[in-house]
């Protein structure tokens, strides 16, 4: 089977959480505001080099990041 | 006068043994009808294992309908409705966003989504707007990642707003 959210470089975990997320934002207002929390993801990280801490990146941007990297090269 | 003896037993026994092939017909009548679901969300279990009659699921193979006794087969859901018909006769309709339904060999059907609300919890209004927006950001000249989710929402909205019609 052919997906189109496959071919412009998604992966199918990506493509669960946008569905996801429009489903939650389409919710009566009282759902919506209790269900928003679950998409949130606040977990951060940082590369550390010769024993030094980096800066702290956010998971969500630096993978949004890289997929439109990986997007473009492809 | 023993030869008559054994005539007579062996025509007592016959009735027994008509008799016997019935009784093992009805053994079948003994397994349940009914399937067993569970409907598990990563923060909530709507349905526990619990028996119910049918169940009508989107996969992406096409809309399919799952009794008892159903050919173990693992489906990917497109975002789509599945109804649950249960014991009492009343059905239960639930929007998922996608994700996956199991059916056991043992008269058991999984289906796990990332997101899965009943129908009358989403609001016609919001996917009306959402559908314009998305519909705006597909037409216009933003990255391909963009539009490539654009598009994504776009499905799922669509398949909601056909639900709720």
């Amino acid at each position: 089977m052919a997906f189109a959210w496959k071919a412009s470089g998604l992966t199918y975990n990506k493509y669960l959480s946008v569905a996801a997320r429009v489903v939650r934002r389409s919710l009566k207002d009282d759902k919506r505001l209790a269900a928003e929390r679950r998409g949130e993801m606040e977990l951060r990280f940082a590369k550390w080099t010769n024993g030094k801490q980096g800066d702290m990146k956010s998971v969500a941007d630096a993978n949004a990041a890289a997929a439109v990297e990986s997007a473009s090269s492809s | 006068m023993n030869s008559l003896r054994i005539a007579r037993t062996a025509l007592r026994a016959r009735p027994a043994a008509i008799r016997a092939p019935l009784q093992r017909r009805g053994y079948a009548e003994a397994v349940s009808d009914k399937i067993k679901l569970s409907l598990a969300l990563p923060h909530q279990s709507v349905y526990k294992s619990q028996d119910v009659v049918q169940v009508n699921i989107p996969a992406e193979s096409g809309e399919m309908g799952v009794l008892a006794n159903h050919v173990p087969s693992i489906e990917q859901l497109k975002p789509g409705l599945v109804e649950v018909i249960e014991e009492s006769g009343g059905s239960k309709q639930f929007f998922l966003s996608g994700g996956f339904a199991i059916v056991q060999p043992n008269s058991e059907l999984s289906i796990n989504a990332v997101e899965g609300f009943p129908l009358e919890d989403f609001s016609a209004d919001a996917v009306r707007s959402q559908i314009s927006e998305a519909q705006k950001i597909v037409g216009g000249s933003g990255s391909e990642q963009d539009i490539a989710e654009a598009k994504i929402e776009l499905e799922v909205l669509e398949s909601l707003q056909a639900a709720l019609k």
